[in-house]
């Protein structure tokens, strides 16, 4: 099967139900998204597909239908997404294992919506678990991030 | 005097005859079989009505459980203000084989048409819900037949797989009794 990831097209001979999680560490080498529960429990595992946040523990191979971008297609060291930029600013990682899937999700929920308020930022983040408990920062983050987004 | 003593007698009777009425009867116990479906939480855990937070019931988490991750379905019913149910429900055709993830049917996740909500609703209330197309999704009796055989999320109910609980019967017999209670007026307790 043909799988597009962070806009590299790849031939791929993985079993249908490999999940894609597997296939991008396995297969492909790609290690930012982390295996945490594999029962979409945590959200360690989120990567994009066409834009939108899911859980890629979840989302079996032969079922993907967009094109899948992790967060080392996000952005760059040389030029980092807007919420990576936020969460190097606000130093949110601790332990940083959750944290690819917590940039993630923000990226695709900002595109949602551009002006979130506190709690819809905590509604929207509250799948992805980060055990250091770094939320104050990460809620912190994604308004830095929205701010640029808007142009402010 | 007669005459009047003839209608009056028949007039008596009328209501005795509604209440007996082998269709009524035969309408209202197709329906009782009918609510112990939809009031099971393979149904009522998505049709919560307008407060839109689904709920985790008989999954072991205890009688009250919510969904996990403070989920809301919100105004799309898909979750699309905070977190889209599809970000975890993924649309996969595939068997349903591991406890405790998210399952997957195929077709778009989402929660019901608010009206249809089941959630703590009487069997009275969810009767005169369900045979009223304004509260319905606008189904008639056949629509609502043809919906119940063709929907993924019906036929998922029946069979949630990895050892989820699934409500008595089959998809079969809810089909035979929501004909039967068609067929029979979609008669209510207490019309």
């Amino acid at each position: 099967m043909e799988l597009t990831v962070n806009g590299t097209v790849h031939d791929m001979d993985v079993e249908d139900d490999m999940p894609l999680l597997w296939v991008l560490r396995d297969e492909l080498g790609i290690t930012g998204p982390k295996y945490g529960c594999g029962i979409a429990q945590c959200g360690a595992c989120t990567v994009h597909v066409d834009g939108l946040a899911v859980r890629s523990c979840q989302l079996r191979a032969a079922d993907v239908n967009g094109n899948v971008t992790t967060i080392e297609g996000l952005g760059t060291p040389e030029a980092l997404h807007v919420v990576q930029a936020a969460w190097v600013e606000h130093q949110v990682a601790q332990c940083g294992y959750c944290q690819s899937g917590q940039i993630m999700q923000a990226a695709s929920f900002l595109e949602l919506n551009p002006e979130p308020t506190d709690d819809q930022i905590d509604a929207a983040m509250s799948g992805n678990l980060c055990r250091c408990g770094t939320y104050p920062r990460i809620r912190a983050a994604v308004h830095s991030a929205a701010a640029r987004l808007r142009g402010a | 005097m007669k005459y009047l003593s003839i209608c009056a007698g028949l007039m008596l009777a009328a209501p005795a005859i509604a209440q007996d009425d082998p269709n009524r009867v035969e309408g209202l116990a197709a329906w009782d079989r009918i609510f112990t479906v939809t009031a099971h939480p393979r149904c009522t855990n998505c049709h919560v009505g307008e407060e839109g937070q689904p709920m985790w019931q008989a999954l072991g988490y205890g009688p009250d459980a919510v969904h996990g991750m403070n989920v809301r379905a919100g105004e799309s019913q898909i979750g699309a203000e905070s977190i889209p149910c599809d970000a975890c429900h993924v649309t996969s055709a595939a068997a349903n084989t591991v406890p405790h993830a998210p399952p997957h049917i195929d077709d778009a996740w989402r929660l019901p048409p608010v009206e249809l909500a089941w959630l703590g609703k009487t069997s009275a209330e969810v009767c005169t819900q369900l045979r009223d197309p304004e509260t319905n999704d606008g189904h008639d009796i056949a629509s609502l037949v043809d919906h119940l055989q063709n929907s993924a999320f019906v036929n998922w109910g029946f069979a949630p797989g990895a050892g989820r609980s699934v409500p008595e019967g089959s998809l079969d017999a809810l089909v035979h009794d929501v004909t039967v209670w068609g067929a029979a007026g979609t008669p209510c307790e207490g019309d």
